[in-house]
């Protein structure tokens, strides 16, 4: 479960495409392969088999004097929620209930500012479009920070993003990413969801980074608001 | 002025520090020894008795408003969760009940105020809405941020207290967990409580003590709770006066003590060679030597809503599982109950004690009432 929140609270826009033929993943973060210059693909391997996934970024000529870059993922968690529905210990959603099949298509537009040599902000916007094979029961939703905003696109239909980061280097070999996320799913009584992470990237050798942070969520569910506060850690390899 | 780059180190420094110092909700609580219940008031007050001579105190398990729906964890059933528009159909059902019996001190067990599997209705907050009580109080006996376990999430359920008089002291009172569970699965189950409440009935030091006794332990965890429930109430100042009761999970003395083969499901075996757990847990009162007769010590040195040698006759049984030939017209009232485990006890006399078998559709549980004379 810690794996695959850090796979929902990581499958964003990174800042930086990796160079052509480059690899790098996390022990949580999904696997990221430099396809060319502009094109990123990206999926969590260990995860696809509980929820298929497949992200494409790709470099866009600048705008306006800005980086411009878009991110398109899918991802499909009805083997995972499939898995989870069932009696007994492990049984996150009432077997009385059917998992239909779910399809979600994310799309983010991101505008990125370099602010000088070491710091670089970046604006993103998003739209996921969702897809279930047969109206799902509200009775199903997971309502867990991270998962219950990630998952009420299938009971909405659709949900919008909007995210600023802002990343750099603190020391040589220490760079540091925060980020400020706010979820919505446009008239769906609990669709609010703001997030902020801020993740330590400490760099053990040039190809092992070793990453520590929290994330601070504040949410609507079905049962009212909460605040949460999770830890993120993650260990990162390049090559 | 200092240069950009360490500002920007400074603030972000800070906002780690600052929110790594902030305090999380547990996913479970664990609750102190003894602590403050929760208390609640009527947003809108009815008249009370300056001085009344007498108390009609009652004591429900009300099932958490699943009324006698299938419910996967006390009877044969795969329902887990309703939705919140069958919970208030449930619970209307009950507050018709309760607004037409009016009994002034109202004890009730198994009451959800925020779960997933009731629509996360406070309970509470639903019944002073609908019923003419002013003031309640609540003692949580599992609260849990996510159940990860048969689909249940969130859950905050446990004992309550309504009155018509202010609930002056409302205090938690732990009891043992049970032992007969891995320590994983103890982290997530239920924390049983007595709720022990101060309420401020007119010219007397009046207390009211509820409490709902471990279900399922094969292990001396229910003599452990009904002993520790005996000493709360033998402890209270003996010039007050006290109403004390719940659903205590055990039989009367001289009571059968094995259900096991009349709430079998479907596939269950018991009482055969090899059968693990012998007993269907929840079925079966006699775990441990003088489990069957742990109540006597109540009726010996307190008054009983309905006395012992009446405990056992079939017309004051308080409850059974789901019952698949519900409402068959051959049934009596009776028919519906088949043992006793609701009790009120009093320091006071006790009169006109009556176990309300003929609602046998609002909960797997009968409510027992009684008239409390007050000095």
């Amino acid at each position: 479960m810690v794996g695959i929140v850090s796979f929902l609270c990581t499958t964003a826009a990174a800042s930086e495409n990796l160079p052509k033929g480059n690899f790098e993943t996390g022990l949580f973060q999904p696997l990221r392969y430099g396809l060319s210059e502009k094109i990123e693909i990206g999926t969590h391997p260990v995860l696809m088999f509980f929820i298929p996934n497949l992200a494409v970024q790709k470099h866009h000529p600048n705008w306006a004097g800005l980086a411009l870059a878009s991110r398109h993922s899918l991802f499909v968690p009805t083997p995972l929620l499939k898995m989870v529905t069932k009696k007994g210990v492990g049984g996150f959603i009432s077997p009385e209930f059917d998992v239909p099949l779910m399809i979600a298509l994310k799309n983010e537009i991101q505008l990125k500012r370099t602010l000088n040599d070491s710091w670089i902000l970046s604006g993103t916007a998003g739209l996921t479009l969702a897809y279930c094979s047969k109206k799902l029961d509200k009775r199903t939703t997971i309502d867990l920070p991270v998962v219950f905003p990630r998952l009420g696109v299938f009971y909405n239909g659709y949900g919008i993003n909007f995210r600023l980061d802002f990343s750099g280097t603190l020391l040589p070999r220490l760079d540091l990413l925060t980020d400020l996320n706010v979820l919505l799913l446009p008239g769906m009584e609990e669709g609010f969801a703001f997030e902020h992470k801020s993740l330590l990237t400490w760099a053990l050798s040039n190809r092992t980074d070793i990453q520590i942070g929290y994330k601070l969520i504040f949410g609507e569910y079905p049962f009212g608001v909460q605040w949460h506060l999770l830890p993120l850690l993650d260990i990162l390899w390049r090559w | 002025m200092k240069p950009k780059h360490s500002l920007i180190r400074t603030f972000s420094t800070l906002g780690l520090m600052g929110f790594v110092l902030l305090s999380c909700e547990p996913l479970v609580t664990e609750f102190r020894d003894i602590e403050d219940a929760i208390l609640y008031e009527s947003s809108s007050k009815t008249n009370i008795q300056n001085s009344p001579d007498s108390l009609l105190v009652m004591t429900w398990n009300v099932r958490f408003g699943a009324a006698r729906i299938p419910w996967f964890g006390d009877s044969c059933g795969d329902r887990v969760i309703m939705t919140s528009g069958e919970v208030v159909v449930h619970l209307e059902n009950i507050a018709d009940y309760i607004n037409n019996i009016q009994p002034d001190i109202l004890l009730l067990q198994e009451v959800d105020v925020e779960s997933k599997r009731s629509g996360y209705v406070d309970q509470v907050r639903w019944f002073l809405d609908n019923t003419y009580f002013n003031y309640g109080a609540y003692a949580s006996m599992w609260q849990a941020q996510f159940i990860p376990s048969d689909g249940l999430g969130r859950v905050d359920a446990g004992n309550a207290i309504l009155s018509r008089w202010e609930i002056t002291e409302a205090e938690r009172i732990q009891l043992p967990l049970r032992t007969d569970q891995d320590g994983l699965t103890q982290y997530f189950y239920l924390r049983r409580n007595i709720l022990k409440t101060r309420i401020d009935v007119p010219n007397h030091d009046f207390y009211a003590v509820c409490t709902h006794t471990t279900a399922f332990a094969t292990d001396d965890t229910k003599q452990k709770h009904i002993e520790m429930f005996y000493e709360t109430i033998s402890s209270i100042d003996t010039n007050a006066v006290f109403i004390a009761g719940g659903d205590l999970n055990s039989v009367p003395p001289e009571s059968t003590t094995d259900y096991c083969m009349s709430d079998i499901c479907s596939g269950e075996s018991f009482h055969q060679a090899g059968d693990d757990p012998e007993h269907k847990e929840g079925s079966y009162f006699y775990n441990f030597v003088g489990e069957p007769n742990l109540i006597q010590p109540f009726y010996t040195y307190f008054n009983s809503a309905i006395g012992v040698v009446d405990a056992s006759l079939e017309s004051n049984f308080t409850h059974s599982p789901w019952n698949t030939d519900e409402e068959s017209e051959n049934y009596t009232d009776s028919d519906y109950w088949d043992r006793k485990l609701d009790y009120l006890f009093s320091n006071q006399p006790l009169k006109e004690g009556k176990t309300h078998q003929n609602q046998h559709q609002l909960s797997d549980h009968a409510p027992v009432s009684a008239v409390l004379g007050l000095p």
